[in-house]
């Protein structure tokens, strides 16, 4: 989760943050243009970091966004007098969010490889858009002759024809943007794009539409980079079509990682840096005649080194100076699980549901009822069809054929966020946690899943609700004492029962259980059967399991799948009794173990 | 009519090109895992090279055969320089170090050979024209392009099907850690296979460099459509680079002629609706 910075780097932005406003004072007019740029940009990349290192959308057409916020400028200005001000930076944001909403609404098809290409092809098309068609002049670029200003009554309070008054809004604005930004982030909306950025598999079956996250993300920064693109607009009067093109996508992704992507602080640096790097190796006076006519040498060596030696880029440089804070240890809600009432949970049930890969059918024809309150156990040799009906079940993959039912509500072929908010949590075989995120942070991912819509910034009115939720999933699953602990740092046992704290959280009362006891000491074993048993007091389960003794222990009803069909379903007595079950499954295993009771 | 054969044969042309760039580009993805923003570069230098070698030796195929080993050597260098440090790393960096790789190769090319448009002559042999209609005819050299490009493509697909790389290639493709299990080392795998992929890239460059001249910024525009071509055929897809080189080729001869203005969209557009319809391209893996 982001952070608040460290305060080292507070008092070095509040510092930086003195010397700008003090250099029109100290500066002549080329320094105060040239800090206008600095700023503008600024603005611009911050903007990208929230795809890139909050949501973790590496996007390679970001700068499309940027020039067609400043064409946007171009389009709502007259040609011989100034434009309305405040007009021109709403056209800018909405032209930037606009354009965002269509590239974005496809592009989210898509994931890593297949989404830089079709980005980064999707910001050539906006650029050939204005380069090839004349509807902003073309290839030559646009003017925006006088600068827009802001006049009500005849009285012009603000004008961007003045470098000092530009100046000053600018600097107002990054300092608007980076704190509006970093509070997104911080909102719940922000916590769900980190949390997808992380495991987005894992966020769909807590209930998360990924897409609509995805696609929110990429509008506001969208709207964003427009506005920069309509301030960059009034710096000189003057828009080219290459400020669409790739190169700036690629040069903003470059001051992102220079300063450090997923810190919001970081690639406000990394602008900083790289213009001035480029602007010193360009600047004959100072570098000598040869390193300023290659200056482009110059910055792509630069880089080159920068990313072989893969620094966390600018920001990581404050860490050498004090490390990160500790998460704040708050007491949480002490719920009593032991006595909290029974509850009627939900029924599952699919009918003659099948699934097949090519000629190989994973699930043929399994038809069958898991009652509520109870344990399911659902046993079966390597390749009998287990993992695919769970898939099924939670709706990861869709049936060729059949359905799946839960409490008379047929939900075939739903996508799994939305099966998700019917009540089924899912666990998967290899521990599926939000390692970066402390023990309560993951919680809280979960219970907000069903909260609010896609854009929720607050936790408003459920923030009572929500924390009590996630004080009762921890008491629960016996991890309050663990709330604020890093949830990579626990064991293996640990991280299970946070699992199931997570579905807890969610409000799921239909569990389904992937192996959750898979490489587990006999004594967190016990534990968590322990608590597997307490939970069908309002929870249904359904658990998947290869550890025999266990599941025997743990379940009240059991089904056998050999070969992607229903074997046998029925109590672990009758299931120790069944000899096509003993013939085909249980071997000598039953022999062994299963057969004393 | 007779305008439309003729802008059938320079789609046709024109994406065969294409491909001999993007199944580098595919190549690279499938097998390396790296997103390779440089490769356009490497198309820019075979274009050059064309321009340099041909006033040394006075012809376009002797060019070739001189710079396709040095375009290959030159890849291998690169690789073992900059991009066996990628395989391990997120996308980002690849990204962002092959973009690093642009702005030094585009400074080198301004420094060596300037930025005005240069031309390479067409061998006398084949500077001919053959003659359509009365007023349209069709240069040789174009058709010999053709005839060229097919066959290394041919080639290219014999290499991958039936020989003993070839076949570590496909193995290496689907499943990498297997084939270094097996005992193959695929450093050096990966080394040649980037190396071919340098290689295609420039050769289509110098091949085309008689048709289109050298200019700063040809490969950008070569990049782009490669990525364009990979993503409507599919990641790793030799053939999906085929259909779809062909596809985007002959998209942009009509769209020249009958929408000049919209010609660049046209391809953008084409690949959106493919993503629609199959988001993991024509022959991709679901």
């Amino acid at each position: 989760m982001l952070t608040r910075p460290a305060l080292p780097v507070i008092v070095f932005f509040i510092a930086l943050l003195a010397l700008f406003a003090a250099l029109p004072f100290v500066g002549g007019p080329y320094a105060v243009k040239f800090a206008t740029r600095l700023m503008v940009l600024a603005i611009f990349v911050v903007s990208l970091d929230l795809l890139i290192g909050i949501t973790g959308l590496v996007s390679f057409g970001h700068a499309a966004f940027f020039g067609v916020g400043a064409y946007a400028v171009y389009f709502v200005s007259p040609d011989y007098e100034a434009g309305n001000l405040a007009l021109a930076l709403a056209a800018g944001v909405a032209l930037g969010g606009l354009a965002a909403l269509l590239v974005g609404s496809f592009a989210m098809l898509t994931k890593g490889f297949y989404f830089i290409m079709v980005t980064l092809a999707a910001g050539q098309m906006l650029f050939a858009l204005f380069h090839d068609t004349d509807i902003a002049k073309g290839s030559d670029g646009a003017y925006v002759n006088v600068k827009p200003n802001l006049t009500i009554g005849g009285k012009t309070l603000l004008d961007f024809d003045s470098p000092l008054q530009f100046y000053f809004f600018t600097l107002a604005a990054l300092v608007v943007v980076y704190f509006a930004l970093f509070g997104l982030a911080r909102s719940p909306f922000g916590r769900a794009l980190q949390g997808i950025r992380v495991n987005e598999t894992r966020m769909s079956a807590l209930g998360y539409n990924a897409y609509l996250y995805k696609l929110a993300a990429f509008v506001v920064a969208g709207a964003v980079a427009g506005f920069a693109g309509a301030l960059f607009a009034c710096i000189d009067g003057f828009v080219t079509p290459e400020l669409l093109s790739w190169h700036q996508s690629g040069l903003a992704i470059m001051m992102v990682v220079l300063g450090g992507a997923g810190t919001l602080f970081g690639p406000i640096l990394g602008a900083f840096a790289y213009i001035s790097l480029e602007d010193l190796l360009k600047t004959a006076s100072l570098v000598g005649e040869f390193v300023s006519s290659h200056w482009r040498l110059g910055t792509g060596a630069v880089l080159v080194v920068a990313v072989l030696l893969s620094p966390d880029g600018l920001a990581g440089f404050f860490r050498l100076f004090g490390g990160a804070r500790a998460a704040p240890a708050s007491a949480p809600a002490a719920a009593t699980a032991a006595d909290r009432p029974a509850r009627r949970a939900k029924a599952l049930s699919t009918k003659e549901l099948s699934r097949n890969f090519d000629a190989l059918a994973a699930v043929s024809d399994v038809t069958i009822r898991f009652e509520p309150n109870l344990v399911h156990g659902v046993i079966g040799p390597n390749g009998a069809g287990k993992t695919t009906f769970t898939n099924l079940l939670s709706g990861a993959i869709p049936p060729s054929s059949g359905h799946v039912d839960i409490d008379g509500r047929d939900v075939t072929g739903w996508p799994a966020h939305k099966i998700a908010h019917v009540g089924l949590g899912r666990s998967y075989q290899r521990t599926n946690i939000f390692g970066a995120f402390t023990v309560e942070e993951n919680c809280a991912l979960a219970a907000q899943a069903r909260h609010g819509g896609v854009l929720r910034l607050t936790d408003g009115r459920w923030r009572a609700a929500e924390t009590e939720k996630v004080a009762h999933a921890l008491a629960v699953a016996g991890l309050s004492d663990r709330a604020h602990v890093v949830s990579s740092k626990m064991s293996n046992g640990e991280q299970r029962q946070l699992e199931i704290a997570m579905l807890i959280a969610s409000g799921a009362d239909l569990l389904l259980l992937d192996e959750p006891l898979a490489g587990m000491g006999p004594e967190e074993t016990s534990r968590v059967v322990a608590l597997l048993r307490d939970l069908t007091r309002d929870h249904t389960i359904v658990l998947i399991e290869h550890d025999m003794d266990a599941v025997f222990a743990a379940a009240d009803t059991l089904t056998v799948l050999v070969q992607g069909k229903l074997l046998a379903h029925g109590t672990p007595d009758a299931i120790r009794k069944d000899e096509a079950v003993l013939e085909a499954y249980l071997g000598h295993h039953a022999e062994k173990s299963g057969a004393r009771a | 009519m007779s305008l439309a054969l003729i802008q059938i044969l320079n789609g046709l042309q024109n994406g065969l090109l294409i491909f001999l760039a993007a199944s580098g580009l595919t190549l690279v993805f499938g097998i390396l895992g790296i997103i390779n923003l440089s490769h356009g570069s490497f198309y820019m230098l075979g274009a050059y090279m064309a321009l340099t070698l041909t006033s040394f030796t006075g012809d376009i195929f002797l060019a070739l055969a001189l710079g396709a080993p040095i375009a290959f050597v030159f890849g291998m260098a690169i690789e073992w320089l900059f991009i066996r440090h990628l395989y391990n790393r997120d996308h980002l960096q690849q990204v962002l170090l092959t973009f690093a790789l642009i702005l030094v190769f585009n400074e080198i090319q301004q420094s060596v050979w300037g930025s005005h448009p240069l031309s390479i002559p067409t061998p006398s042999y084949l500077s001919a024209s053959i003659p359509i209609t009365g007023s349209l005819s069709y240069p040789v050299y174009r058709a010999a392009l053709m005839l060229i490009c097919l066959g290394l493509a041919l080639a290219m697909v014999f290499v991958i099907q039936k020989t003993r790389v070839g076949r570590m290639i496909r193995a290496a493709e689907s499943n990498r850690e297997m084939v270094e299990a097996l005992g193959f080392d695929a450093r050096i795998l990966f080394r040649l296979v980037f190396a071919a992929g340098v290689t295609l890239a420039a050769t289509a460059g110098i091949l085309a460099a008689p048709v289109e001249s050298a200019y700063p910024g040809i490969g950008d525009r070569v990049l782009i459509v490669s990525f364009v071509v990979v993503v409507i055929g599919g990641i790793g897809s030799i053939r999906g680079a085929f259909v779809g080189s062909l596809l985007i080729g002959l998209a942009d001869a009509f769209g020249k002629v009958y929408a000049p203005q919209f010609s660049a969209i046209i391809i953008y557009a084409l690949m959106a609706l493919v993503l629609v319809m199959r988001p993991a391209g024509l022959f991709g893996r679901a």
